[in-house]
C-alpha cells in the first residue's frame, strides 16, 4: 500500500523529517507515537502534499505510484485521506456542498458517474448518523462553530463518505472526551477492511485501546526509533517519552 | 464647470423649478465638477459620464430579469418612464403609491419632497433633484403591514438618459419590503435616488440590486432616516460598469433604532463600482451593523468609503463596519477606507477593512479532499459572499441571487 524510504522533509529552513522509513501493507493499522515536535503532523502534511512542506530526500510510493510527483488533489483521488488534527473552518461553504464536491471528484477520478443531489443526501445522512452528528450539521458551514469533538467526528464522516485506501488520522483523539473518543474509534473500526490501511498518529496510548494497531512505531526527532506490536504502546504509556532522549541520540550515532 | 454640467443647468433653468427643486438648482450651480482632487471622487473618474454619446434611438430592451418565486408588485420604468398606470393598480389597504408627476411643485414642497433626507453634498443627487421628471411617492399608513414586496424596476436602453426619484414614508409601526432593481448594459446614463423615512417602530426590508453592467453608467443613492425604534434591513448587490456609483446614507434620527446594511459587489473584467456609505448617529442608543464584501476581477476597480459619524450626544451607540475584499488578479484594484468620527465617549464602535487573497489553509483542506484547484477557488471565493447571501431575509431573493452571483462569478477568472 505505502512505502516510505528515507524521507527527509523541511518546513521553511527547518528540517523536520530526517530519514523516515515505513512500509504498510493493505489492511494493516500502524500507530505512530512520539513526543511533541517529533514530526508526527509533518508526516501527514508531507504525504498529503501541503504547500511549504518540502521533500529534500527519499521516496514515497502509494500503491506502486510515485506519490511525491502528484498534486495534493491527485493524491486524494489516489485514495490518500488525512483526518486533520485541526480541521479548518470555512464559513460560507456548506458541509454538504463541500462533501458532495469531494465525493464526486473521487468518483470522477474512478470513472464513475457523479451522484445526484438526492443520492448524495441519502449517503451523507447515513454517515452523519454513524458519527452521531445531528443532520443540520450538513447544512452548516464547513466546521463553522463546531466544537473540537464535532470537528473530529466530521473528519471521520468524510472518511466514511470518501472510502479512501490509506487513512492517516492525525491526533484524532486530541481534545475528545471518552464518549466522543468511542464514536471516532467506532467510525474508524467500521471502515477497517483487508484493502484499507490506516496510520493512526497519536500522542497517547488511550486511542489504541479502541483502535487496535497491528504495529506501533515511535517517532522521535524526525525518524522512527523503535517499532513493535501493540505492547509497545503500553510500554510508552508506562514510561513516557523521557527515555527517548538517549535512544534518539544513539540512533543518530 | 464642465460642459456636461452646464447643459444640465441649462435644461433645469428652462423647467421653471420652484421650492426645494429650485434650491437644489442653486446648490448645483455652486458645486464643482468632481475631479481626482475631489475627496468623494478621488478614486473614481466621472469621465465616462462626460464621454457618453447619447442619442435618442429607441431600442426597447428585453424585460427585467424575473425573480423566481417572488410574488411582488412590480412597477417598471423604461428609461425613466413608468410603463403602467398607477390608477389601475389594486393596492392593499394602507398602501398609497403616487407618481411624482401627479404632484405640482407646490404639493411637492408641501409634502417635503426632494432633498429632505438626501444630503445636499451629492452632486449627482442634485442633478437628479433638478432633472427627475418621473418617480414614485410611496406611503404606508401607520400600523399597516404590507406583506407583498414592491419591486421598482429601472431599465436603461441604448443612448438613453433617465433620472428617477423615489420617496418612501413608513408610518408608525408599519412594515414594508422594497426592491429597487436597475438593469442595462448599452451606453446610457441612469440616476436613481430614493429617500426613505422609517417611522417609529416601523420596519423596512430593502434591496438595491444595482445590476447595470458594461457601458451603462449609473449613479444613485439610498438615504434612510430612522425614527425611534425603527428598523432597517438593507441589502445592496452591485455589478460594476464603466461607472457605477452609489451613496448610501443612514441617519439615526430617533433613539433605539437599528440599521443593518449588507453590501455585495462582484466586479468582472474592467468594471468599476464605487460605494460611499455614511452612517450618522445623531441620537443616543442606536445600533448599526454594516458589512460590505466584494470580489474584484481582472483590471476591475472597487472603491469603498465607509464613514461612521457619532455625534456628541449619541451615547450608547453600537456601530460596526466591516469591509472585506478578495482580489482575483494582480491587475485588479481596491481602494477601501473606513472613516470613524466619534464625538461621544460612551460608545462601542468597531471597524475593519481587509484585502486578501485566498487563505492557504482553507485551499489545502479542499484540495486534500480531491477537489480540483479551480473548483476549490470558486467555492472559497463564493463562500466569502455566501455568508451575506445567507443573511437575506427573503428566501426567493436569496435563492435567485445565489444563482445570479454564481453565474457572474463563474465568468470571472482567477489570475
Amino acid at each position: 500500500m505505502l512505502k516510505i524510504h528515507n524521507l527527509h522533509a523541511k518546513v521553511e529552513d527547518k528540517t523536520i523529517l530526517k530519514g523516515l522509513s515505513l512500509e504498510i501493507k493493505p489492511g494493516e493499522v500502524h500507530a505512530i507515537m512520539g513526543p511533541n515536535g517529533a514530526g508526527k503532523s509533518t508526516l501527514g502534511y508531507v504525504l498529503s502534499g501541503r504547500d511549504g512542506y518540502e521533500v529534500i530526500d527519499g521516496q514515497v510510493e502509494l500503491k506502486g505510484k510515485d506519490l511525491l510527483e502528484l498534486e495534493t488533489e491527485e493524491r486524494a483521488r489516489e485514495g490518500l485521506f488525512l483526518a486533520f488534527q485541526y480541521p479548518v473552518e470555512i464559513p460560507g461553504v456548506s458541509n454538504m456542498e463541500f462533501m458532495k464536491e469531494s465525493v464526486n471528484a473521487m468518483r470522477e477520478a474512478r470513472g464513475e458517474e457523479p451522484l445526484s443531489a438526492a443520492e448524495f443526501l441519502k449517503k451523507a445522512k447515513e454517515a452523519c448518523k454513524q458519527v452521531h452528528l445531528p443532520l443540520d450539521f450538513l447544512k452548516r458551514g464547513v466546521n463553522e462553530g463546531f466544537s473540537g469533538g464535532e470537528k473530529k467526528r466530521n473528519e471521520i464522516m468524510q472518511m466514511i463518505l470518501l472510502e479512501p485506501s490509506l487513512c492517516i488520522l492525525d491526533e484524532s483523539d486530541s481534545g475528545l472526551d471518552i464518549d466522543a473518543l468511542q464514536v471516532v474509534a467506532d467510525g474508524v473500526n467500521s471502515q477497517r477492511s483487508p484493502e484499507r490501511s490506516f496510520i493512526v498518529v497519536t500522542h497517547y496510548q488511550r486511542l489504541l485501546d479502541y483502535i487496535k494497531p497491528d504495529f506501533v512505531h515511535i517517532l522521535a526527532d524526525g525518524k522512527i526509533v523503535k517499532s513493535g506490536d501493540a505492547s509497545l504502546a503500553l510500554e510508552v504509556e508506562k514510561e513516557g517519552y523521557a527515555w527517548l532522549g538517549g535512544k534518539a541520540q544513539e540512533a543518530d550515532a | 464647470m464642465s460642459q456636461w454640467l452646464e447643459q444640465v443647468v441649462e435644461r433645469a433653468e428652462q423647467a421653471n423649478l420652484t421650492g426645494p427643486r429650485l434650491q437644489a438648482l442653486t446648490a448645483l450651480k455652486q458645486q464643482r465638477w468632481p475631479t481626482r482632487k475631489t475627496e468623494a471622487w478621488r478614486y473614481t473618474s466621472v469621465t465616462p459620464i462626460e464621454q457618453l454619446s447619447l442619442s435618442s434611438v429607441q431600442t426597447i430592451r428585453a424585460n427585467a430579469t424575473d425573480i423566481d418565486g417572488l410574488d411582488s408588485l412590480d412597477l417598471v420604468f423604461i428609461d425613466g418612464v413608468l410603463q403602467q398606470s398607477l390608477a389601475a393598480l389594486t393596492l392593499p389597504a394602507g398602501l398609497t403609491i403616487q407618481p411624482l408627476s401627479a404632484l405640482s411643485d407646490e404639493e411637492q414642497t408641501a409634502a417635503s419632497l426632494f432633498g429632505q433626507i438626501k444630503p445636499a453634498h451629492h452632486i449627482f443627487g442634485l442633478v437628479n433633484d433638478v432633472l427627475a421628471e418621473q418617480g414614485l411617492i410611496i406611503d404606508v399608513a401607520p400600523g399597516a403591514d404590507i406583506t407583498q414586496p414592491i419591486r421598482i424596476i429601472n431599465l436603461s436602453s441604448q443612448g438613453q438618459e433617465s433620472h428617477v426619484r423615489m420617496v418612501v414614508r413608513l408610518g408608525e409601526q408599519s412594515r414594508l419590503c422594497v426592491i429597487e432593481q436597475g438593469e442595462g448594459q448599452d451606453p446610457s446614463l441612469h440616476t436613481a435616488f430614493a429617500e426613505y423615512q422609517i417611522g417609529p417602530h416601523a420596519h423596512l426590508e430593502h434591496y438595491r440590486l444595482a445590476l447595470h453592467t458594461a457601458k451603462a453608467v449609473q449613479v444613485g443613492g439610498n438615504h434612510f432616516r430612522l425614527l425611534e425604534n425603527a428598523e432597517l434591513n438593507s441589502t445592496l448587490v452591485a455589478f460594476g460598469s464603466d461607472l457605477s456609483r452609489l451613496d448610501v446614507d443612514i441617519e439615526h434620527a430617533g433613539e433605539h433604532a437599528h440599521a443593518k446594511f449588507n453590501a455585495i459587489y462582484l466586479l468582472g473584467s474592467g468594471e468599476t463600482f464605487d460605494l460611499h456609505s455614511c452612517i450618522e448617529h445623531a441620537v443616543p442608543n442606536g445600533t448599526t451593523e454594516e458589512n460590505a464584501r466584494g470580489i474584484v476581477g481582472d483590471r476591475a476597480k472597487a472603491v469603498f468609503n465607509g464613514r461612521i459619524h457619532i455625534h456628541r450626544h449619541a451615547q450608547k451607540t453600537l456601530a460596526e463596519l466591516n469591509n472585506r475584499n478578495l482580489l482575483l488578479s494582480r491587475r485588479g484594484q481596491i481602494n477601501t477606507k473606513p472613516e470613524l468620527e466619534i464625538y461621544a465617549d460612551d460608545v462601542k464602535c468597531a471597524h475593519g477593512a481587509t484585502i486578501a487573497e485566498i487563505e492557504e489553509k482553507a485551499l489545502y483542506y479542499l484540495l486534500s479532499r480531491g477537489i480540483s484547484r479551480s473548483q476549490a477557488l470558486i467555492m472559497l471565493n463564493f463562500g466569502f459572499i455566501q455568508e451575506l447571501i445567507n443573511q437575506i431575509p427573503n428566501g426567493a431573493i436569496a435563492t435567485w441571487l445565489q444563482e445570479k452571483l454564481k453565474d457572474k462569478f463563474s465568468q470571472m477568472e482567477v489570475k
